[in-house]
């Protein structure tokens, strides 16, 4: 009967796993299959050639290294801003609900509108950017920002720094509300200052949620396309560009399929490797 | 002392107010710039203010760029695969949460897993795979795609739910001769509610600010989506920005608000499933 009962539980899952095998598995694995020569060409046969073509590519190594940097810089500053925030937002202050509704407003706004209203910000003669610099007297001549590489690189991470921290900071201050009051009051009478409470107690506390939010924040932004997309294109040249945009290229611009899978499978693999931790705390947690 | 703790709090305020301007900045001068008139808006240099307020710029984008259209198509994508991953995921989460099947285990972490699969690797198949079913550039084939991301996580932050809703009620309800699927349609659906409404929300927003899927999937202009519409708007050479801003603003308008409604059971949507400590 116990058995029988359990069982039903398949009946419940069918429909997930249907479209988990259909619109995930299925394409998942054409794109591996693709990456190999080994389908939708007209000849084929097992080949590595898209692979070794990588290691010889200039484009996708500078592109490979922009992930790099671009996600480890975002997802850093994601944390310490959030930080900062969920701190402030944790005290006792005066209007609290309202700055929290503000906290999280940039959040609200889509990638790929977060870009374009950057691109604006940033624009060498209306933006507004270089409007409130020369006001204030900090440069002398409107900069170039997005058409500078390195320049356009920076505001790149600025502009997703400021769309994406307010996830990590709701993240973390829950993991905050979480903490119980009694340490803090504990450490209180044994005369600890405000600092020590905040070393021996509030991190230690925050750091499973510290790593949830790294590693989730680490999730979106490896597969961030519409900012980039919209805000430099990846350009200029290739300066501003990740693997998700070189993909797209590869696939739907130049038409190098397997090429384009290649490209792909190496991004899922730097995922899937961030990911493990993740994946081990929370089934383990089940 | 009492100076040292008003300094402290001068210090929190002063934060705050900066986590303000910084935060705000961007929608101020979206708003702005959409408000200007064509030739004001790429003035040099810049009025922080409209001199003179005018909605030009919203009139000639609803009348000119068919962006009623997108918007149309744009609702119905989101609203359609949130329906979608919530209703699928909502069983899944159920019978992840109450049976203990063989291969429970494994399955709920090629769930989880799935999350990290990004959606460049799976685009370029898919393109090809609706093409054979005939699906390509319709916004079935486009609500199907956009599940791939919302329904993994659906079913995790649903089913953290859906085990804070007591196995016991289940049971007292079977004695009652209740089926498996009634309890979980009336019996657990209601107690979850609140969590429901942030998983829906959720896949909304997600399924609503995308633009890789619409990009590759979708070719005919009638069948844009707001945010393909608008990366469409931003030309090589003329960028007119003063529509540009104003569709950002219809855009956004829709997720902040529906944040701002739902906010409370949003974050607690976030705290309690998604990262439930």
């Amino acid at each position: 009967m116990r058995i029988r009962e359990n069982h039903k539980g398949y009946f419940f899952i069918f429909p997930a796993f249907l479209f988990l095998v259909g619109i995930l598995g299925f394409p998942a694995i054409a794109a591996v299959l693709q990456s190999f020569n080994l389908i939708w060409v007209k000849n084929p046969s097992f080949s590595t050639a898209s692979y070794h073509r990588l290691l010889s590519d200039v484009e996708f190594l500078a592109t490979l290294g922009n992930t790099v940097i671009f996600v480890g810089l975002v997802v850093g500053f994601h944390l310490i801003i959030g930080l900062g925030v969920a701190l402030l937002l944790n005290l006792e202050i005066r209007s609290r609900h309202f700055f929290r509704v503000i906290a999280i407003l940039p959040w609200t706004v889509p990638d790929v509108i977060g870009g374009l209203i950057w691109r604006f910000m940033f624009d060498t003669l209306p933006g507004m950017i270089n409007a409130m610099l020369l006001q204030f007297a900090i440069i002398s001549d409107p900069i170039d920002w997005l058409g500078h590489p390195k320049l356009a690189f920076g505001c790149l991470i600025f502009a997703e720094t400021w769309r994406g921290y307010p996830f990590a900071m709701l993240i973390l201050l829950a993991g905050l509300q979480a903490i119980p009051k009694e340490q803090y009051e504990a450490a209180e009478i044994d005369g600890a200052s405000k600092f020590k409470s905040f070393i021996y107690i509030t991190l230690p506390n925050l750091k499973y949620m510290v790593i949830i939010a790294a590693v989730l924040d680490t999730i979106w932004e490896s597969r961030l396309f519409g900012m980039i997309y919209s805000m430099t294109g990846g350009g200029p040249g290739y300066s501003s560009q990740v693997l998700s945009l070189l993909t797209y290229k590869h696939y739907f611009l130049f038409f190098n399929t397997s090429y384009a899978g290649a490209i792909a499978v190496v991004l899922a693999i730097f995922m899937f490797t961030i990911s493990i931790p993740y994946l081990v705390m929370t089934m383990k947690r089940e | 002392m009492v100076v040292k703790k008003s300094l402290f709090w001068a210090f929190v305020y002063a934060a705050l107010v900066f986590m303000l301007f910084f935060n705000l900045i961007p929608f101020f001068w979206m708003t702005s710039s959409s408000l200007k008139s064509d030739y004001e808006v790429i003035d040099y240099p810049p009025t922080i203010l409209p001199e003179k307020v005018t909605f030009g710029a919203y009139t000639r984008m609803w009348s000119q760029e068919q962006f009623f259209r997108y918007f149309i198509n744009s609702i119905i994508v989101s609203s359609s695969t949130a329906f979608l991953s919530s209703l699928v995921g909502v069983f899944a989460a159920y019978g992840f949460s109450r049976f203990f099947f063989w291969g429970r285990t494994s399955l709920m972490t090629i769930f989880l897993a799935s999350q990290m699969i990004p959606g460049v690797l799976l685009v370029g198949p898919y393109f090809k795979l609706l093409s054979y079913v005939e699906l390509y550039d319709t916004l079935t084939g486009l609500i199907l795609s956009q599940t791939t991301i919302t329904l993994p996580f659906s079913i995790w932050m649903l089913k953290g739910y859906v085990d804070t809703v007591s196995d016991e009620i289940d049971q007292a309800a079977m004695v009652d001769g209740a089926s498996r699927l009634r309890i979980c349609l009336s019996i657990v659906l209601p107690n979850i509610l609140p969590g429901l409404v942030a998983t829906i929300i959720f896949a909304f927003l997600l399924s609503w600010g995308d633009l890789l899927w619409a990009l590759c999937l979708i070719s005919d202009q009638t069948k844009q989506t707001m945010t393909l519409g608008i990366t469409q708007l931003v030309g090589q050479f003329r960028v007119q920005w003063s529509e540009i801003m104003a569709a950002t603003v219809i855009v956004t308008i829709v997720p902040a608000t529906l944040y701002l409604l739902l906010q409370r059971y949003l974050i607690k949507g976030f705290t309690e499933g998604a990262v439930k400590q």
